[in-house]
């Protein structure tokens, strides 16, 4: 090992303040350093001469800590930074979004419609619709991440359909086991539907698993402009807010199976609503609601 | 000589989307970016090193790449950059960029090949 290094490196950056980003670079530069000096060790140069070559090259290391400031940020508000990086979305893309969602919103009604008018169950026909809303959510979702927006750059081509067939698999999923549930005699279709979950699961788990940042470089600095909110500056009512969101899903859960079991299943979603708009209820109260310091 | 400063400024200008462009391919660490520069560039007029210490640190601010430390035991652990999905975006459209400019820049130079 060539102690050279360490003792020019050290030599180079006496008396820079050792931050953790100075350190940071200082190791990182070892190693570029101990690369370099292998490859002119290897062309003839002595290991001396060859540490003291690779330092020269690289100048004055205070120059590279230099941090301009943001200033652009700093004189900016969010509103302003966003008006100015503003993207408008393309009108193909909301005008396909809109048809493949009514497509899709048409598809669902026709699946509840099988179901309660059809008899006998007509397994097939709501594992084929099932299919469309699949497929086209699928596209929505794949068409979605391909946009470029005010704070994101777009994904790319290879990992937005990635994204658009996992969403599209897990859907499809749901509406082959929706078709097994109407007649439990068709294994097939819980087999294919067991099979396609787990495909998009395991697709899905990549993807995140892979997943880099997508944000674009003006929001780093503009984030710390962002208006707080209410939960960020009042950690109190943050807490008190999951405990009430806890109490009304408790509610509406027993709510459901007291109804369940007195009126009848098809009562449930009454429940289920009401405990939706308790939950909307409650976040606009306590999120958005002046704060009582505010007002003397 | 004169040629020599007019095409490393033009290199110069474009490191970032160059360091971008390399990491496509797969994570590197700063001497191999170097290194390909400057095969590359047949050793002429390299980007310095210097350059690319600092090319690093905003792209790594602005979010186009991530680094991480190697594992290795010799020589000090190397930091290896990433790019990002952000990265991409920018690189697809420096290189768009690249391209209009050049045709413009090639007819108002009246250059030929």
């Amino acid at each position: 090992m060539n102690t050279d290094i360490h003792r020019l490196l050290d030599d180079a950056f006496a008396g820079v303040e050792m931050t953790p980003a100075a350190q940071d670079l200082k190791e990182e530069i070892r190693a570029n350093i101990a690369a370099q000096v292998d490859e002119l060790v290897a062309a003839g140069a002595s290991a001396a001469e060859a540490a003291q070559r690779a330092i020269a090259e690289l100048g004055d290391v205070r120059t590279l800590l230099d941090d301009e400031p943001a200033e652009a940020v700093r004189s900016l508000g969010w509103e302003a930074l966003t008006a100015r990086n503003r993207v408008r979305p393309k009108p193909g893309f909301v005008v396909r979004t809109v048809l493949l969602s009514l497509l899709a919103t048409a598809a669902l009604v026709g699946i509840l419609l099988v179901v309660l008018l059809v008899h006998p169950a007509a397994p097939l026909a709501v594992a084929a619709l099932g299919a469309v809303v699949a497929i086209a959510l699928g596209i929505v979702t794949a068409d979605a991440l391909l946009q470029e927006t005010t704070t994101n750059h777009p994904l790319p081509a290879a990992r937005a359909i990635g994204f658009g067939l996992a969403t599209g698999g897990t859907l499809l999923a749901l509406g082959l086991g929706g078709g097994f549930a109407l007649a439990l005699d068709q294994l097939w279709l819980v087999s294919l539907a067991a099979v396609l979950l787990a495909g998009s699961l395991a697709l899905f788990s990549y993807l995140g698993a892979t997943q880099t940042n997508r944000h674009k470089a003006w929001t780093r600095g503009a984030i710390t402009q962002m208006p707080p909110n209410r939960f960020e500056t009042d950690p109190e009512s943050a807490a008190r807010f999951g405990i009430y969101t806890a109490v009304i899903w408790f509610l509406t859960l027993a709510a459901i199976v007291v109804l369940v079991f007195t009126v009848g299943w098809w009562w449930a979603p009454v429940a289920f609503v009401g405990g939706l708009a308790a939950m909307m209820l409650l976040l606009a109260r306590m999120l958005f609601a002046p704060r009582s310091g505010d007002r003397r | 000589m004169n040629d020599d400063a007019f095409s490393a400024d033009l290199l110069r200008g474009h490191t970032d989307t160059i360091v971008l462009g390399m990491l496509r391919g797969g994570d590197r660490y700063g001497f191999e970016i170097y290194k390909t520069i400057r095969d590359a560039t047949g050793g002429d007029h390299e980007i310095k090193e210097a350059t690319l210490y600092a090319t690093y640190r905003r792209l790594e601010k602005d979010g186009l790449v991530e680094s991480y430390w190697g594992d290795e035991t010799q020589g000090g652990r190397r930091k290896y950059y990433r790019i990002t999905d952000a990265g991409r975006a920018v690189y697809r459209r420096n290189v768009a960029a690249w391209v209009a400019t050049r045709r413009v820049i090639d007819t108002l130079l009246d250059a030929k090949d």
